[in-house]
């Protein structure tokens, strides 16, 4: 099946897809990788406030990604943005996305202990290697946060327009194509 | 009169420029074959997808002139240079020079990261980086210079075997499936894997990466390693990881291995896995400066 999403997406939503489908989104996603996610979780346990920006990212998607980005003036662009390997969120992914309550992880090479039925999460898989396609689809940078990471480190607020087409490859079921 | 060194020694830098922009833009022909190939066999709908994809965006990167993946990797450089070219030092500082420049003129993604305070140069330069290769190559006054762009993903999954020399050979098609089936979506498969047999610990690494360099369908010289090769590749695409993990017939593109003679107490076996998404690109320049070939 096919299905085109606006973010944020209800959680209702998500729950009918299963692994096979093919998804294409359009709104604002944020990427994430490693430091970042370190970080998240180091602001909880130092109860420490998280960003305001973040209360607009809710129900959108985690994009492991560490981008090319180049500055031009002032505005940032994306020169290629294709996924980082996920199994390196894996420890920490279910806490993350709890704090900043997304149901969407968008990565490569799946996650072995996403806890996808109780926090009810999909994820989508684009093919590792594809920044460069990748990029035609992201149409913007609306905002970053934690710059201090470094460039690819650091979350980017990404505007993207029919972004896909996102395998999902891990369902709300506990379903995975991954061997 | 010999020809003036220091504008040897720009020409040097500026074809290194380009080539390193070629690494990481352009996928080789024989990438490109493969793809175009498995995209005429490949029967489930989801490995189409995924090679279709592949295939698209290997046209727009180069179309656009743009990484084709954001992890531009750590830069590889293997310098062969011929005893009789005039410039035999300084090519760190020119690889440097070189490398720093087009990091903010393509741009590429800043791969350097100090161990310790996790600090990025921003550069892709620093302690003991990028990783230069060299080789001193007799009778001849050619240079010549290739770059690989090593992504973090498939470096991850690198390992180095010290097998008990009794049962080494034996249990090598074994404990290298076993690695690759463990590594799964990780490294971007379809891989190509890099095998350096023998040496020492170090050596047997070095080769392993080095024997990325070869042309894919390429087979060693020795006929024992080449019969190795083939059945590695046979052993590895009985595995069903597939293009990305997905599951499917191909995960594994080519196997190369260098060999090295061993210390009779040791039997090192270096294993580098490199994603799909295999970029290379070299120059070969004679004693003036003239080129010989651009890849």
């Amino acid at each position: 099946m096919r299905y085109d999403f606006d973010l944020p997406v209800s959680t209702e939503d998500l729950m009918k897809l299963k692994t096979g489908d093919l998804i294409y989104i359009t709104g604002l996603i944020i990427t994430a990788r490693d430091l970042a996610h370190k970080r998240i979780l180091e602001y909880k346990k130092e109860n420490k406030n998280y960003p305001e920006s973040f209360e607009k990212i809710k129900n959108t998607a985690i994009y492991h990604c560490g981008p090319i980005i180049k500055k031009d003036d002032s505005n940032y662009k994306i020169v290629s943005a294709g996924p980082t390997t996920s199994a390196r969120m894996d420890s920490v992914e279910n806490e993350a996305a709890g704090i900043l309550d997304m149901h969407i992880i968008i990565g490569k090479g799946g996650m072995k202990n996403l806890d996808v039925k109780n926090q009810k999460i999909v994820y989508l898989a684009y093919p590792g290697g594809c920044g460069a396609i990748a990029s035609k689809m992201i149409t913007g940078v609306e905002h970053v946060e934690w710059l201090d990471l470094g460039s690819s480190e650091a979350i980017w607020f990404l505007k993207v327009k029919n972004f896909g087409p996102l395998i999902v490859t891990q369902d709300t079921t506990g379903k995975s194509v991954y061997k | 009169m010999g020809i003036n060194i220091e504008i040897l020694e720009e020409k040097i830098k500026l074809l290194l420029k380009h080539a390193i922009k070629r690494s990481v833009t352009l996928i080789p022909n024989d990438i490109q074959n493969f793809f175009e190939e498995l995209e005429k066999q490949e029967t489930n709908e989801i490995s189409k997808n995924q090679i279709n994809l592949i295939l698209e965006n290997f046209k727009y990167g180069k179309e656009k002139s743009i990484p084709l993946c954001q992890d531009t990797g750590i830069l590889n450089f293997y310098i062969k240079l011929g005893n009789q070219f005039p410039i035999i030092s300084n090519y760190s500082d020119i690889i440097n020079e070189a490398v720093k420049e087009v990091t903010d003129d393509i741009p590429l993604r800043s791969n350097s990261v100090d161990p310790i305070t996790n600090k990025n140069s921003g550069t892709n330069t620093g302690l003991n980086s990028p990783p230069i290769t060299l080789e001193i190559v007799d009778n001849s006054s050619d240079l010549e210079i290739s770059i690989l762009p090593k992504g973090g993903g498939a470096e991850n999954m690198s390992k180095l075997f010290m097998l008990n020399p009794i049962d080494g050979l034996e249990k090598l098609p074994r404990i290298i499936k076993d690695l690759v089936k463990e590594a799964g979506g990780k490294p971007c498969p379809p891989i190509i894997l890099g095998i350096g047999l023998g040496g020492d610990a170090s050596n047997s690494m070095k080769l392993a990466k080095k024997a990325l360099l070869r042309p894919i369908g390429s087979r060693n010289e020795r006929s024992d390693a080449a019969e190795l090769e083939v059945k590695i590749l046979n052993l590895l695409n009985e595995l069903d990881i597939g293009i990305m993990g997905l599951g499917g017939k191909i995960t594994c593109i080519d196997v190369h291995i260098e060999l090295a003679m061993r210390h009779p107490a040791s039997f090192p076996v270096g294993v580098i896995l490199q994603c799909y998404c295999h970029r290379i690109a070299s120059f070969k320049i004679n004693e003036k400066g003239e080129i010989l070939n651009e890849i």
